[in-house]
């Protein structure tokens, strides 16, 4: 059995300047073809090769992803990061090939929803940009609530134009009152969805739960990109007993995968429970979505994409 | 020959208002007193509606509102002329709803899963539709060989009404067909059935 290649060189056919924070960038595959298949919602994992490191940044896609000619993504330039989207920003030109991962989506939409609301604050547009795409194409009734800066309310007007007006509601105030009554009309079979700032994501799912939207209803992009990273620890393979080093920019799965043990996984982004493996010794620092409280309370499991250890030694059944 | 511990047989809760919910309607196949079909009705201010099936032409199911007890808001109770008077009813409120509704609904399990068909048809999800068994025991059983679904069994083997094969009626519920599995008998020795035996009352 030949392993799945894990990523692929892409080439920047364009990198176009939105705002002076705000970058698109569109890629190609370097070697022709089409690009591999992705869902709206899927993010894609780019290499970034900064100075004494390998920085591995996830980006939502933007691109249609029923078009296999290219993927598209914007990138915010943050101050203060570790200098993935500055280097984005300033280094990658049109032209420039990057290894990126396979796009692997965290935030998939529900395909049995009859309607998809969707709430976004700033670059957390991004993913409903895939979405919209999608809807269009599928005839699904949509509704867009976005939240932005008044500077930037011209950029994500261009990058919504095409769409029809009454679907698409751009806000320059936090007033989220306006909110409360589009999420009193929906009719029943709409799907919520929010991706933004932890504060606006958190409040508008407080919001539509007291409006009485169960939990099933309601989605959010869970950045699976920004839980790597952590105090450096050493994980025990206990199978082999092999005793690994995990530094505090890679995640335990890397680590291990870079020791030469072949590990489950699927996700790389703490959902899929793929990558559980039994703790036999030692305290894990969980940082997934699928473990609930009282597995997680047993300190017996672990899902290594994502979680690391709050002891120095983690011993694992692997 | 029935065959126990399939995981599909449904398994049922006593019904409880869900707070979360901002209009709640309660669906019961047969007239019985709102606390005795479900909890937490006393003091919820969330807008009540209670619709049930009296099986007479005696009723117009035109809404009477009915104090409710407390400082509650007033329940629109209605009743029918059948069950399918009622979920005819049932379908067009459903179309105009909005989310935050939660259904519920008591009585037979044929009449209870019809009404999860309707509600999942209509886009709620499960965590928005409750259901609970009252009354007979008696099932729908789907035909596995001609699809025809015979009501009203309430043994262990019964005919069906589109082949006329002696079926066995299996644990097995299909909640598409708000229906348990019949099936074929006598298939292995033809005319050699096993007793039948009132099961289902």
């Amino acid at each position: 059995m030949t392993a799945r290649p894990r990523t692929m060189p892409l080439r920047v056919a364009a990198a176009i300047p939105l705002s002076p924070t705000l970058k698109a960038f569109t890629l190609i595959p370097a070697d022709g073809g089409l690009v591999p298949p992705s869902g709206p919602g899927a993010h894609l994992r780019l290499n970034l090769p900064v100075p004494g490191r390998m920085l591995k940044n996830a980006y939502s896609l933007i691109s249609n992803p029923a078009d296999r000619s290219h993927l598209a993504i914007i990138v915010r330039r943050v101050a203060g990061s570790k200098g993935g989207s500055a280097f984005l920003h300033e280094e990658v030109e049109d032209g420039d090939v990057i290894e990126a991962g396979l796009p692997a989506n965290l935030f998939p939409v529900v395909r049995t929803a009859r309607r998809h609301l969707m709430v976004s604050g700033g670059i957390g547009l991004t993913p409903f940009l895939a979405y919209i795409a999608a809807f269009e194409a599928a005839g699904t009734p949509w509704e867009l609530h976005h939240f932005c800066r008044p500077d930037e309310r011209g950029v994500f007007e261009g990058l919504l134009a095409r769409y029809p007006a009454a679907r698409v509601h751009l806000h320059c105030d936090v007033d989220l009152g306006v909110l409360d009554e589009a999420l009193l009309r929906q009719p029943l079979g709409t799907h919520f969805y929010t991706c933004g700032p932890a504060l606006l994501m958190d409040t508008v799912m407080e919001r539509a739960a007291a409006l009485g939207w169960p939990r099933a209803r309601l989605h959010s992009e869970s950045f699976g990109g920004a839980a790597e990273g952590g105090e450096p620890f050493i994980a025990v393979l206990r199978r082999s007993g092999l005793e690994v080093a995990v530094g505090a920019d890679t995640s335990l799965l890397a680590a291990i995968e870079a020791a030469g043990v072949e590990a489950p996984c699927l996700c790389r982004g703490g959902a899929c429970g793929q990558c559980l493996i039994e703790v036999a010794e030692g305290i894990p620092e969980h940082r997934d979505h699928f473990l609930d409280g009282e597995e997680r309370a047993s300190n017996r499991l672990i899902m290594t994409c994502v979680s690391r250890s709050r002891t120095a030694r983690l011993v694992l059944d692997l | 020959m029935l065959i126990s511990d399939i995981k599909s047989r449904p398994v049922y809760e006593r019904l409880s208002l869900d707070g979360a919910g901002r209009r709640h309607l309660v669906l019961s196949d047969a007239p019985r007193p709102l606390g005795e079909v479900i909890d937490g009705t006393d003091g919820a201010d969330a807008p009540l509606g209670y619709w049930i099936v009296a099986a007479t032409s005696a009723v117009d199911a035109q809404p009477q509102a009915e104090a409710a007890p407390g400082n509650a808001a007033p329940v629109e109770w209605r009743a029918f002329r059948a069950a399918s008077h009622l979920l005819d009813r049932l379908s067009h409120r459903l179309a105009q709803e909005t989310v935050g509704l939660r259904l519920y609904a008591i009585g037979e399990e044929g009449f209870i899963w019809d009404v999860a068909r309707m509600a999942r048809e209509a886009g709620l999800e499960p965590s928005e539709c409750f259901t609970a068994h009252a009354g007979s025991l008696r099932r729908k059983v789907f035909c596995v060989h001609c699809k025809t679904v015979t009501s009203g069994v309430t043994t262990s083997i019964a005919v069906c009404e589109g082949c006329g094969a002696h079926l066995v009626v299996r644990d097995h519920f299909s909640r598409m067909h708000a229906a348990f599995m019949g099936v074929q008998a006598d298939a292995e020795a033809p005319g050699e059935l096993p007793p039948v035996e009132e099961v289902f009352p």
